[in-house]
């Protein structure tokens, strides 16, 4: 099978839609209303190929100026002026498009690629290109001749335009990819997307994609589980055990939890369950490190909670052996913050992450439909680096008979189920904890009480003289 | 009158300047690009050019130095205005009489043209009119 070149875009998550970045020496559209980021997506693509020895030429066929736009290029840090009339030309064809027509732009633009010894040709404002043509077929001829300087040239042709050209625009049909930004409104929230809604020659990831424009320009996160459909590694054959932190709970286990599996511990606000994964990231070492990726809790607070429980946790961080990674924003985008994780395994080569909470984790999701495959992605893909994973999940309920599982979509992504509750019993106020499910591997199915103590979490099986604990309010079964 | 010779290739800033040099009384003639300005130059006396430096065909530094290499052009001031390279002119004196970054301000432009050629109505063969 032939590889085709790419010319890598160096945007963050586009060359991986992309499967490496665009076909080198092909032509690609580039669409988006006004403020969708075409303009930040072709110049940090211009900035970053003459960082990679590319040469650039940037033609516009609109009557804006180019001063206007490097005075709000030079607020993004990939803009660097001394680039600017050297390794990248800004020409204007607005003058020659108008006074003299389509013909004489691609006259121009021909000689000017040869002059810059342009490797990418960016053309903004196609639109205008249109609006000059006399028909259809004027169009047409305008951009296969261009495709055909700019290809003979090596070069890769960027067409920019505002309208949101059809798919069976004469534009379209030519070019051998279509980039379409945009923007979409959840509730009051506005969320940046991007989809190629066409690519030759490529196994590129279709769909829509959320991305977001910082001071770095524009990022890219493409869909889990379009990245990872397949993940990235077969994992480890050999099943070990890993600690949870509690050896009652180890003893319960089989000698902890299975490793590279996806725990969950459900329970309402106040059971303990940070403190159970705390426990849990507390059995991380240098050589095995543990992640705490947290949506609630600030660090600090973290280490308020972990004190109190006996955990030294700046001395875990100081040694290398635990991580934390807070999330303090309410509306990351789902991707990226599921790319995030997946970055800090990665760099730290984490064994043992707590996602507190998955439910806040979830939230995070514009579309609900599409958890459960985001969440198999990602679980696969922490499976993949051999991590083991404990993760929260807050339930409404403090007490009640009624117990609900997570959406069914997230119980099919975990191995081992924990229940955590608060039991009335001989007029005290207890913490359960049960295990539900464990995959593929023998447990102690034990009601244990659960009691945070100043040292740490104590398990103890508690709850042998009672019954119908699980409901709640527990009656002691010895009288019965 | 004076005639000055404004070359950019974005039209819009040619007929700012260009209005801005009017009112001040001068002449103004344009050009898109450096090609195009040696053309003006050799048709029409030009008394002082302004010259973007990013253009197609040829940019402002490429017009300066063909300005420079014609002996009947020695003493023609040539003007570069320009924004990311405006360090590029500053480091090449010979060439340019003086460099504008982008954006300017056109009164200062105006003012410094008076310095170069006088005040439009007074043409350069009589400064001391002014």
């Amino acid at each position: 099978m032939e590889q085709l070149k790419r010319l890598a875009t160096g945007i963050e998550g586009l060359d991986d839609l992309l499967k490496g970045g665009l076909v080198a020496g092909s032509s690609y559209i580039v669409q988006g209303r006004p403020g969708s980021g075409k303009t930040i997506l072709a110049n940090q693509l211009a900035f970053n190929h003459v960082a990679t020895g590319g040469r650039v030429l940037v033609a516009t066929l609109l009557s804006e100026s180019h001063e206007r736009l490097f005075q709000y290029l030079s607020t993004l840090s990939f803009f660097d002026p001394a680039l600017v009339g050297n390794q990248l030309q800004f020409v204007s064809a607005f003058d020659t498009l108008e006074s003299e027509g389509l013909e004489a732009v691609v006259k121009l633009l021909r000689g000017e690629i040869g002059r810059q010894g342009a490797s990418l040709l960016i053309v903004d404002g196609l639109l205008n290109a249109r609006s000059r043509a006399e028909n259809v077929l004027d169009t047409k001829k305008f951009i296969s001749e261009l495709q055909g300087h700019a290809a003979f040239a090596g070069c890769t042709l960027l067409l920019l335009t505002s309208s949101r050209l059809d798919d069976g625009s004469p534009e379209h049909t030519m070019v051998d990819g279509v980039i379409e930004l945009g923007e979409d409104l959840y509730g009051a929230r506005s969320v940046r997307r991007i989809q190629l809604r066409k690519t030759r020659g490529s196994g590129a990831l279709s769909g829509v994609h959320e991305c977001e424009i910082t001071e770095q320009g524009l990022k890219v996160y493409p869909r889990l589980e379009a990245l990872y459909s397949h993940p990235s590694s077969p994992g480890s054959e050999v099943l070990t055990r890993v600690g949870t932190g509690l050896a009652s709970l180890d003893g319960l286990l089989g000698g902890g939890f299975p490793s590279a599996s996806v725990s969950l511990a459900m329970g309402p606000s106040g059971i303990g369950k940070t403190s159970l994964g705390l426990s849990f990231l507390a059995g991380a070492t240098v050589a095995e490190p543990g992640l705490h990726f947290g949506f609630y809790e600030t660090p600090q607070r973290l280490r308020i909670k972990a004190r109190a429980i006996g955990i030294d946790l700046p001395a875990l961080e100081k040694s290398g052996a635990v991580h934390l990674a807070w999330q303090p924003t309410t509306e990351g985008l789902l991707d990226g913050v599921g790319a995030r994780l997946l970055s800090h395994v990665r760099k730290h080569r984490i064994k043992r992450v707590l996602i507190d909470s998955l439910g806040a984790f979830a939230r995070l999701a514009t579309n609900q439909g599409r958890l459960n495959e985001f969440f198999r992605a990602l679980m696969g893909e922490l499976r993949a680096e051999d991590v083991t994973v404990l993760a929260t999940w807050e339930m409404r309920d403090l007490f009640g008979s009624e117990i609900n599982a997570p959406a069914s979509e997230l119980s099919s992504i975990v191995d081992n189920l924990f229940l955590m509750r608060f039991v009335e019993l001989d007029a005290e106020l207890k913490r359960l904890l049960s295990i539900l499910k464990v995959r593929d591997s023998e447990y102690d199915p034990a009601l244990l009480e659960l009691v945070i103590r100043s040292t740490g979490i104590e398990l103890d099986k508690a709850f042998v003289q009672a019954s119908a604990v699980m409901s709640g309010t527990a009656s002691s079964a010895q009288g019965a | 009158m004076s005639t000055i010779l404004v070359v950019d290739d974005e039209y819009v800033i040619a007929d700012i300047l260009g209005y801005a040099l009017e009112d001040a009384g001068y002449k103004v003639e344009k050009a898109p690009n450096g090609k195009t300005a040696l053309d003006v130059l050799e048709k029409v006396r030009i008394d002082l050019v302004i010259t973007d430096y990013m253009m197609p065909i040829m940019n402002g530094e490429e017009l300066a130095k063909a300005i420079r290499s014609n002996a009947q052009f020695a003493d023609l001031p040539v003007i570069l205005m320009s924004g990311a390279q405006a360090s590029i002119g500053k480091a090449i004196p010979d060439l340019f009489s003086a460099v504008f970054d982008k954006p300017f301000d056109t009164a200062s432009m105006v003012a410094r043209v008076r310095a170069f050629i006088g005040v439009a109505e007074a043409g350069r063969d009589t400064p001391e009119l002014q």
